[in-house]
């Protein structure tokens, strides 16, 4: 019976020829599927199993507005799948989810990325002075986890303090091997210009320090970026205009990403998120800030929420010194591709072949 | 098989739909109680000011622009701006500025500093007001030798020892010689306190230049090229009488960071940074 029933599907599929198949594409729109994933879940037995799961689930879970969004979010197509009327059906969920959570009223943006924007960012590394504002903006822009217990602490930025190396005169020929004196300026033990080794826990009186120069870190936003490439749900992936962004209800938490990026850009919430009512950041994006829960990675994506509206992102906006700059890299009248065309620049890790769209510059 | 996923489903529906309802009904009680608590806290406190790039220069002081919404968020730490509700709070247009045609008319903002700088009224009324020995007759310099002015030193003491130019410069290189409360560009004439960059761009010309087209400085809003933005200009975060401190590496004031990061679980402190794999 059963296999009566799957019979002319499977002809089907058996009638096209192979090679009149399109070839593979990344795009998932562009994929060739003939069931959805809510095709499938329709079918008798598997909803059955499901809406039974489900229902203990309500059951056992705590008496919350979240509970009864739980159920819509159960049966969820991965973002980039989705429709426009059901991205709105999530937002609108979201939305209500959110208010209720925080006590306000939360808005969760669904806005596509424009045609002629190809997002790129600048930093100054000769200007930064470590001071940590933009890490700070950050987290007040995008809603991270900011309790006191091991892992309740996300940050998407990290500043690197990196001690100067030094030349002197009578370490010129204290090369490695002993004697030899095969490094001029510096040798193994005190390398000359930048000691690679940095701090991240630097805690001086005041900033910049004399002898030590910062180099802040955060998402690269490769245009071949690693983090994509191993995601088993293909649940991160690159915006048309720029940013890797991630579907945070279709993460499994599985931490590939983590071990993929060569930036130590990715978090995951390993505890349950602690963000107090009064510090929640009510305009959010659904691939941006809007509130994450225990178990998925997050990264920096540009504050979507503000860069898709026009805004600048919050860490360009704090920094005191200006070293911080972000524009459109498809207008050569915009400030980062003034920096491409005058100032040196350099990608990190760039033989990686990653692609960062990030950049450090110096004058 | 399909008549029995219809019950469940039927089912389900209606348990889901039951403890929705009773949830409803509890979160509406404790978050009214909570908002009557939270509202006398926050009116005894006192307005939260907190400075944009660095001390001593512009400041912003914390408001709600809509309920739940600040202008600024301050840091608790080091009271420094960390997020803008608003950029263009308090801004006015910048004027006229050679080669920023480009820019629709009212999208260059600037903050003006003269409500800032305190003593500024008073400069031209007080002291420098033509009334007294030193104005009778009315006399320009005859020396470019700054005359040490106890009073003068002690409103403004970074300028007793002036860092900038490397003794190169002195007051009225800058200062307008009549109208005090103006600086000097190269003919004579006076320009305004919050135009800085007019008179800055004399001698420091790149900066100027990378500065009008963004690549100097800071700007806050808008991120398209004709966006409309709040531009700080130079003075908002250098201090043109101590620039070149030597305590520091960078022609920017040395402030306060914010706190590090949190350490990794059961470390006590960030010595093991330090620690470097091989011992030097």
């Amino acid at each position: 019976m059963a296999v009566n029933d799957k019979s002319p599907a499977v002809q089907g599929k058996a009638e096209v020829p192979e090679n009149s198949a399109p070839p593979a594409s990344a795009d998932p729109s562009k994929a060739v599927l003939k069931t959805s994933r809510r095709d499938f879940l329709r079918g008798g037995g598997m909803l059955s199993l499901s809406s039974l799961m489900g229902t203990a689930a309500l059951m056992s879970h705590s008496s919350d507005a979240r509970a009864a969004i739980e159920w819509a979010e159960h049966f969820q197509k991965n973002y980039r799948l989705m429709t426009p009327e059901e991205k709105n059906e999530a937002r609108i969920r979201l939305e209500k989810r959110y208010s209720a959570e925080y006590g306000k009223t939360v808005t969760v943006d669904t806005t596509e990325a424009q045609p002629g924007v190809l997002m790129g960012y600048a930093l100054n590394v000769r200007k930064c002075i470590g001071c940590r504002r933009c890490v700070k903006a950050c987290v007040a822009e995008n809603n991270q986890t900011r309790g006191t217990r091991p892992g309740e602490r996300i940050e998407w930025i990290q500043v690197l303090r990196m001690e100067r190396g030094e030349f002197s005169k009578e370490k010129m020929d204290h090369g490695y091997p002993e004697g030899l004196g095969i490094q001029v300026g510096g040798n193994a033990y005190t390398p000359a210009g930048q000691v690679l080794e940095g701090q991240y826990h630097y805690e001086p009186e005041a900033v910049p320090e004399k002898d030590a120069t910062y180099m802040p870190i955060a998402c690269m936003q490769c245009e071949k970026p690693p983090c994509v490439k191993v995601c088993p749900v293909r649940t991160t992936y690159r915006e048309a205009d720029g940013p890797v962004v991630i579907d945070y209800n279709w993460c499994i938490g599985c931490r590939m990403c983590m071990g993929a990026c060569p930036y130590w850009a990715r978090r995951i919430n390993v505890a349950n998120p602690v963000l107090p009512k009064e510090e929640m950041n009510p305009v959010t994006h659904y691939l941006g800030n809007r509130p994450r829960m225990r178990g998925v990675v997050e990264k920096c994506h540009w504050c979507l929420q503000r860069t898709r509206q026009g805004r600048y992102p919050a860490c360009v906006e704090v920094c005191p010194v200006g070293a911080r700059k972000f524009g459109n890299l498809l207008d050569p009248e915009s400030e980062v591709s003034l920096i491409l065309a005058r100032k040196n620049v350099f990608r990190l890790k760039a033989e990686l072949n990653t692609f960062p769209k990030f950049f450090y510059f110096y004058d | 098989m399909n008549k029995l996923a219809t019950y469940t489903l039927v089912l389900a529906f209606c348990v889901g739909a039951y403890y929705a309802a009773v949830a409803a009904e509890k979160t509406t009680e404790p978050a009214k109680e909570e908002a009557a608590q939270a509202a006398p806290a926050e009116a005894a406190k006192e307005p939260v000011v907190c400075f944009e790039s660095r001390k001593g220069a512009s400041e912003i002081t914390q408001r709600e622009i809509q309920p739940g919404w600040p202008n600024v968020k301050c840091s608790p730490t080091t009271g420094a701006a960390l997020w803008y509700g608003d950029p263009f709070d308090g801004t006015v247009p910048m004027g006229k500025m050679p080669l920023l045609d480009k820019i629709p008319e009212g999208h260059a903002l600037v903050k003006p500093r003269s409500e800032k700088l305190a003593i500024l009224p008073m400069c031209g009324t007080a002291c420098h007001n033509g009334v007294g020995p030193a104005f009778s007759p009315p006399k320009l310099p005859k020396d470019k030798k700054a005359v040490p002015i106890p009073t003068m030193e002690g409103l403004l003491p970074e300028v007793k020892d002036l860092q900038h130019g490397r003794g190169r410069i002195w007051c009225l290189d800058c200062h307008h010689t009549t109208q005090r409360n103006k600086l000097v560009d190269h003919y004579g004439d006076p320009i305004s306190f919050d135009q800085p960059q007019l008179l800055c761009g004399k001698c420091h010309g790149d900066k100027l230049r990378d500065w009008r087209d963004g690549i100097h400085g800071k700007r806050i809003g808008e991120w398209a090229s004709t966006g409309k933005k709040r531009w700080f200009t130079c003075t908002e975060c250098h201090n043109p009488h101590n620039v070149q401190d030597g305590a520091r590496n960078k022609g920017f004031v040395q402030l306060q960071p914010e706190p590090p990061p949190q350490l990794p679980m059961g470390m006590k402190d960030g010595k093991h940074e330090k620690l470097h794999p091989i011992a030097h």
